[in-house]
């Protein structure tokens, strides 16, 4: 290296041609520079005694670093919506503080009991810098143990967290589209100039603003107008001049005001988004989460066979003796495996005895003592058959049946009572229970005049249920000239509609195999229990489905008891209490039909007589809220029941092109600026539904922004969780909440701005960020029950050293501080330190959680458990429980004018207009031979984007399932790449050959299959290139699944898109079926043919 | 008569984009290249190359940047085109010879290339080039190519961040993000001024001169991937060509300045009579 400039550099640099340049000639190429690129004013300081030091050791992986409490956040994990509490660890060192800090290492949270499972977690009292160390008093020993509970349990997908925020592939400015939508080009643009545009429109793309689009009037005063010209009262011109701005259509105001145009779509934040800003402040009825494309029929299959509020099925885990795993996966998926898993696993090692009705086997069902393998969409009959059984072999608990209301199972102590005695309206038309007036029992007035009516088995006569001890089961009778049948006497000839060996047939599992699962299942008492989720309810008839498995836990009476099912639902408060977050003052109030058609019947609107009666154009979801997602593009397409003028999606949890039985039919109504003229997207990467927005706004991920999500019911104490932001990776994401409320005040709608939020006295409070809104919330969290004690100094500290850290500058201490009282914050900054508060399992926990330690079932060994109450559960469901629902008739199908059912029912899974697609009830004549199924890998979360999970290395597409017998017919063998033929589309997979599959039934993990390049025509800069010819081809070999080969994941389209291949509703042909009862899509329902390539 | 100086004298439309105030203006020495010279000697010749690239340096890092400006200047007046010619290697001169390019079109261009993670994506900072977790790294986006373009704020970018924090560097270019090309040749240039800064002072600079001198050489050291990079924006930029061509430039300049530029530590200083 030489000095002298002169010298002729022959060692060139990069390239081998030509004489390299001298820095003097550089020197005079850059004369003609001039000043151009000097632009900023960043400059250098280099003092001589900073010269050499570089402060930072580097050691290659050192042992386990020590830290601190000032290094751990604790929030919730958005990896899947089980939402784990964890532990963020803070990296060292990160930087100089222009971005925030990394992230080391994330783990679950040990002060929660979900994440610590199956140990105790350590008590909430414990200083976080002895947590963060693990040196709590009975956590466990490091230097002894090699382990201490300084950390909880977390998943693979949670680990993967880290990925997920830190990806080069952020969005990291707003965007805007630059050429058609979906086209893949974009340019950047400030936040300012994407809010004006999305509020005042804009020109070059050539969408309205919210500004024009927007328009309300309250349905009282609207309602009386029409009413006034019904009766000729007011002219209908006049009406039209009044409430024409404000409507969406004059002629037809039960749709309700223009703001219904203005629809958001985004699983969470739903009481800020959702109750806030959507309803009260827009005054639009239209937002929507997935619940359509997820276990909706399921939700609602269990709400309706039940009175109180109960969505889910779990057992009491530790206690439970028989457990019945019905279509789902809680060693993989449900929600959440992270301590479904250890649970489960102990407790068969304990003795419990655990069957699993899944057509494969899965993972869990691995673990069982019986797999059944039934027929996909014939759970129903599977159910009923049982039931059948347990009716003819007189093994259903009758006492517990005979109690008519809670009076008489309080007598016999029982928590919960059946419906099993009360009469019903037989001759009316929509069934409705017989109430005690109905029947001249007593007088319009008595009190007791709205009780159910139960034959009182000591007098033969009917009561009101709330008078009668023991009631009669069987009854069919004249009461004053009014027919009335007892719901179980309507239960039974259900169940006897068909033989336990037809049921066999239909479900196809044996009569031997049902005998013995409805045996066991009815040989534990109430120690015995079902857990159901989405395998029966993912079909047409999956609300039916759900219906008769939650009614055969009626028959044992199980709920609330140690070792039955659980109903949990038990919580902190979050939107009362201190602060009442759900109330904006001069808030709208939304109304109108609803655009997904949920909770109103179709021939109870004014469209029923535009359209000349039934069949309804689309489907009707009378008894269902309105979140059958899966509706959302068809119906604006067919502007039905009006258009859709402004869709704001958050594709996290709502990745609809994929997740949407059926999504491949979306781009085409997304991508047309025509029928929904301003689409918005907020996310955190380019996306299969984002892409087709006019704007994608970059959105924090769920390590930095707030959130609040429940915890579902399968835990034995109380909890609430809080998520908070932890690091900020991209300076210019901001949560969608803040930017709508960037909107709103441009607006001037209600809840935003000044004077947003009352508290519990009255006082208004100002509502500009989302930790206005969320550390409300966590007050009011603290201070719920018995309010948590205050910080002390110390966990201020910690608190405040750990978010500096990790969210750097941006982190506006004294900010936070006034959004809360001073008494307040002292108690939220012990929240927040915590990640949410959750219950001890028994008092004075600390001391004894110091002398036992963390591996004691406290909550089972004492007597002072906060779990239980005796033996039975202290979270109860503790209220009636429903064979029959009298709500579900007074829904009709929207295509027949069909009342829907009250009971339980085997049903085949049918389209739109009743073609059969699936038959249940018979063989029927399916075109292809083979059912396709799907189900939640280990590695995903959610359909968010469908590249591939983590472990590609050890699963690097989605292998077809398949059982040899299907396999050997078409000459398969494993590993061979076939092809997959869905009648209106056809993909490459590889075969997996398996015992583990139903014969006759073919399967697929779902979160596979891009649709990205090379799926359609793509321009780039000018150049256009076709499609590829078949979906989901892929030019490499595929790896031979089952075989042990570690290695690099594959490329990036491996897989299919298994939501692709499902069919499309007969009558509606741009979305997938539906069940018009629970609101699901049908997600199970395809059947393929399989060849080999 | 350079090329530059031809172009200068042709005219040009009123109409065009290209509005550069010195379009038309005689070539002229940087400003303080007269004092530098005044200097005299070797001293001088590497006060003048400092301050040479450091004007290399800022004019990229403003073109990595976004600063289309800038940019749509030097490329309407031929500076670009005329800095490229120098390096060998340069085969499609043409690239960065438009007076024809509007503001609008390059910001596009360089919105899809280097910020909107969609198909024409080459993220342009360091982390999302290095092997280790590249290999295994998982994104949640459909466009991410399995294997490649991984982590954001990765290692590499901790270790620029603390680069910059020792010589109290606080970059304005790159969106934030310490590895990012436009806050690393950002940082070449403010060092290279700082070079040149040193070497007009009469004072005894030589500790400090060598300091400099061993944080550009650190800092260079650091854009290995720029290879990689070129290629990948080589390929993805077929048609119009300007930031394939802008990242060949980098590449080699950076290359160059690694061999040729950044001078030996000591040189230029007054030797120790």
């Amino acid at each position: 290296m030489s000095t002298d400039d002169s010298t002729d550099a022959d060692a060139g640099g990069t390239e081998d041609e030509g004489p390299s340049l001298t820095r003097r000639d550089l020197v005079k190429a850059v004369g003609a520079v001039g000043a151009i690129g000097a632009a900023s004013a960043a400059t250098v300081n280099v003092d001589t005694d900073d010269l050499w030091a570089d402060n930072t050791e580097h050691y290659v992986g050192d042992d386990y670093g020590e830290y601190g409490a000032s290094d751990v956040i604790h929030t919730t994990c958005g990896q899947c919506n089980t939402f784990c509490p964890i532990k963020v660890r803070l990296a060292d060192d990160s930087g100089t503080g222009e971005y925030s800090s990394l992230v080391r290492k994330l783990a679950g949270n040990p002060y929660s009991f979900l994440n610590t499972q199956p140990f105790s977690q350590v008590p909430y009292s414990s200083d976080p810098e002895e947590v963060a160390t693990g040196d709590v008093a009975g956590s466990g020993d490091v230097d002894a143990d090699r382990w201490s509970l300084s950390g909880g349990r977390i998943c693979l997908k949670g680990q993967a967290g880290i990925q997920t925020a830190f990806d080069s592939y952020r969005v990291r400015k707003p965007m805007k589209r630059v050429g058609p939508r979906g086209s893949g080009e974009w340019k950047t643009v400030s936040w300012k100039q994407a809010i004006e545009d999305i509020v005042e429109g804009d020109d070059d793309l050539g969408h309205p603003g919210l500004r024009d689009l927007w328009g309300y009037a309250p349905e009282d005063e609207v309602m009386d107008d029409w009413e006034a010209v019904q009766s000729g009262e007011l002219d209908k011109s006049a009406f039209d001049e009044k409430w024409g701005d404000a409507l969406i259509d004059t002629d037809h105001p039960d749709m309700g005001p223009k703001a219904n145009q203005i629809v958001d779509v985004g699983g969470f934040r739903r009481n800020f988004i959702r109750t806030r800003l959507w309803h009260q402040g827009l005054g639009s009825i239209n937002s929507v989460h997935h619940a359509g494309t997820c276990g909706f029929s399921s939700v609602m299959g269990n709400v309706r066979s039940h009175a109180a509020q109960k969505k889910r099925q779990y057992p009491d885990v530790e206690n439970c003796e028989y457990l019945l795993v019905w279509g789902t996966n809680p060693m993989v998926a449900n929600k959440g495996p992270t301590w479904l898993a250890p649970k489960l696993t102990n407790a068969i090692e304990d003795g419990m005895r655990m069957d699993v009705v899944d057509p494969r086997l899965s993972k869990t069902a691995e673990k069982a003592d019986t797999w059944v393998p039934v027929e996909p969409g014939a759970d129903g009959a599977l159910a009923l058959g049982m039931a059948r059984w347990i009716l003819e072999h007189d093994r259903h608990d009758v006492e517990y049946l005979r109690n008519p209301a809670e009076s008489a199972a309080a007598a016999d102590g029982e928590p919960t009572w059946s419906d099993a005695t009360h009469l019903v309206l037989v001759d009316e038309e929509a069934g409705p229970k017989a109430r005690a007036t109905d029947l001249g029992l007593v007088p319009a007035d008595h009190e007791l005049a709205d009780d159910f009516v139960a034959v009182d088995a000591s007098t033969g006569e009917p009561r009101p249920a709330s008078e009668v001890e023991t009631g009669v089961l069987d009854v069919s009778l004249t009461v004053d000239g009014t027919a009335v049948r007892s719901v179980w006497s309507l239960y039974r000839d259900r169940v006897f509609e068909h033989t336990v060996e037809e049921y066999a047939e239909m479900s196809g599992v044996s009569a031997d195999r049902i005998a013995e699962v409805a045996d066991e299942f009815t040989s534990h008492g109430e120690r015995a229990a079902i857990m159901a989720y989405r395998g029966p309810a993912k079909h047409t008839n999956g609300f039916y489905n759900t219906r008769a498995i939650a009614t055969l836990q009626h028959l044992i009476g199980n709920y609330d008891w140690k070792g039955g099912q659980i109903t949990p639902y038990a919580g902190y408060s979050t939107m009362s209490g201190r602060y009442e977050l759900g109330q904006v003052p001069d808030g709208h109030s939304p109304w109108g039909i609803p655009l997904l058609r949920g909770g109103v019947n179709y021939e109870d609107t004014t469209l029923f007589e535009r359209d000349d009666g039934y069949p309804a154009k689309r489907p009707w979801f009378p008894v269902a809220p309105p979140q059958a997602t899966q509706e959302l593009y068809g119906s604006a397409a067919d502007e039905y029941p009006y258009g859709v003028e402004a869709l704001f999606i958050r594709p996290y949890s709502n990745n609809h092109v994929m997740a949407v039985a059926g999504g491949d039919q979306i781009p085409d109504i997304l991508g047309d600026p025509d029928t929904i003229p301003l689409v918005v997207a907020s996310d955190t990467v380019i996306g299969e539904t984002s892409k087709y927005a006019d704007y994608i706004l970059p959105e924090p991920t769920y390590l930095e922004r707030w959130e609040n999500f429940g915890t579902y019911p399968n835990k034995r104490l109380a909890d609430e969780k809080i998520s908070q932001p932890a690091v900020e990776v991209v300076p210019d994401s901001r949560p969608f909440e803040e930017v709508l409320i960037d909107l709103w005040t441009e607006l001037d709608l209600p809840g935003v701005g000044e004077d947003a939020i009352p508290d519990a006295d009255g006082e208004l409070w100002p509502l500009e960020r989302a930790e206005d809104f969320y550390l409300k919330l966590a007050a009011n969290i603290a201070c719920d029950r018995e309010p948590v004690p205050d910080a002390s100094e110390e966990e201020m500290r910690v608190f405040r050293e750990s978010h500096e850290q990790g969210l750097g500058d941006s982190f506006d201490l004294d900010r936070w501080k006034r959004a809360v009282s001073d008494e307040e914050w002292a108690k939220v900054v012990t929240v927040l330190n915590r990640g949410g508060r959750f219950e001890e399992p028994v008092d004075d926990y600390a001391d004894r959680f110091a002398e036992h330690g963390h591996e004691y079932d406290y909550a089972e060994r004492f007597d002072d458990s906060n779990a239980y109450d005796g033996d039975q559960m202290r979270y109860k469901l503790g209220s009636r429980v429903d064979f029959y629902s009298e709500v579900v008739p007074k829904g009709k199908h929207s295509y027949t004018g069909e009342r829907f059912d009250p009971l339980p029912r085997v049903d085949d899974v049918e389209h739109y207009d009743g073609g059969v697609q699936a038959p249940v009830t018979d063989d029927g004549d399916p075109e292809r031979p083979l059912r396709l199924i799907n189900w939640k890998p280990r590695t995903q979360g959610m359909h968010r984007t469908t590249n591939s999970p983590w472990l590609r290395e050890t699963r690097p597409q989605n292998p077809l399932w398949i059982n040899p017998r299907d396999a050997e017919e078409r000459g398969i063998e494993n590993g061979d790449t076939i092809v997959i033929d869905a009648g209106r589309r056809t993909v490459e997979g590889v075969a997996m050959v398996t015992n583990g599959i139903r014969p006759g039934v073919v399967g697929a993990m779902w979160g596979w299959g891009r649709s990205g390049d090379g799926a359609v025509e793509e321009t780039i800069d000018g150049e256009t290139r076709g499609p590829v010819e078949d979906d989901g081809h892929t030019p490499y070999q595929f790896d031979e699944p089952m075989t042990e080969e570690a290695g690099l994941a594959k490329g990036r389209d491996a897989g299919f898109a298994i939501n692709h291949l499902q069919p499309l509703d007969e009558e509606l042909s741009d979305t997938g079926l539906s069940d018009l009862v629970g609101g699901s899509n049908a997600q199970y329902d395809a059947f393929v043919e399989i060849e080999r390539t | 008569m350079d090329e530059a100086t031809a172009r200068t004298t042709e005219g040009e439309s009123p109409t065009d984009d290209c509005e550069s105030e010195s379009a038309s203006d005689e070539v002229e020495r940087a400003p303080d290249a007269t004092a530098a010279a005044a200097a005299g000697g070797a001293a001088g010749d590497d006060a003048d190359a400092a301050r040479a690239r450091a004007a290399v340096y800022g004019l990229l890092a403003a073109a990595f940047d976004g600063d289309h400006d800038t940019l749509a200047g030097a490329l309407c007046d031929g500076t670009l085109a005329d800095l490229a010619v120098r390096f060998p290697g340069d085969a499609d001169g043409g690239a960065l010879d438009r007076p024809d390019l509007d503001a609008e079109g390059l910001r596009v261009g360089y919105d899809n290339l280097f910020v909107v993670p969609g198909p024409h994506y080459i993220p342009p900072f360091a982390s999302a080039w290095a092997d280790d977790p590249s290999e295994s790294f998982e994104s949640d986006s459909p466009y991410h190519d399995a294997g490649a373009a991984g982590e954001l704020l990765g290692d590499p970018a901790a270790v620029a961040a603390r680069s910059h924090a020792a010589v109290g560097f606080e970059p304005e270019r790159g969106d934030a993000i310490p590895d990012h090309l436009a806050a690393e040749l950002e940082f070449m240039r403010a060092l290279c001024e700082r070079e040149a800064a040193l070497l007009a002072d009469a004072s005894d600079a030589t500790d400090d001169l060598v300091a400099v001198r061993e944080r550009q050489r650190e800092t260079v050291g650091r854009l290995g991937w720029l290879d990689d990079f070129h290629e990948a924006v080589e390929a993805e930029d077929a048609v119009e060509g300007v930031f394939a061509a802008l990242a060949r430039l980098a590449r080699t300049f950076v290359a160059w300045d690694a061999q040729h530029g950044i001078a030996a530590p000591d040189s230029g200083t007054v030797p120790p009579q």
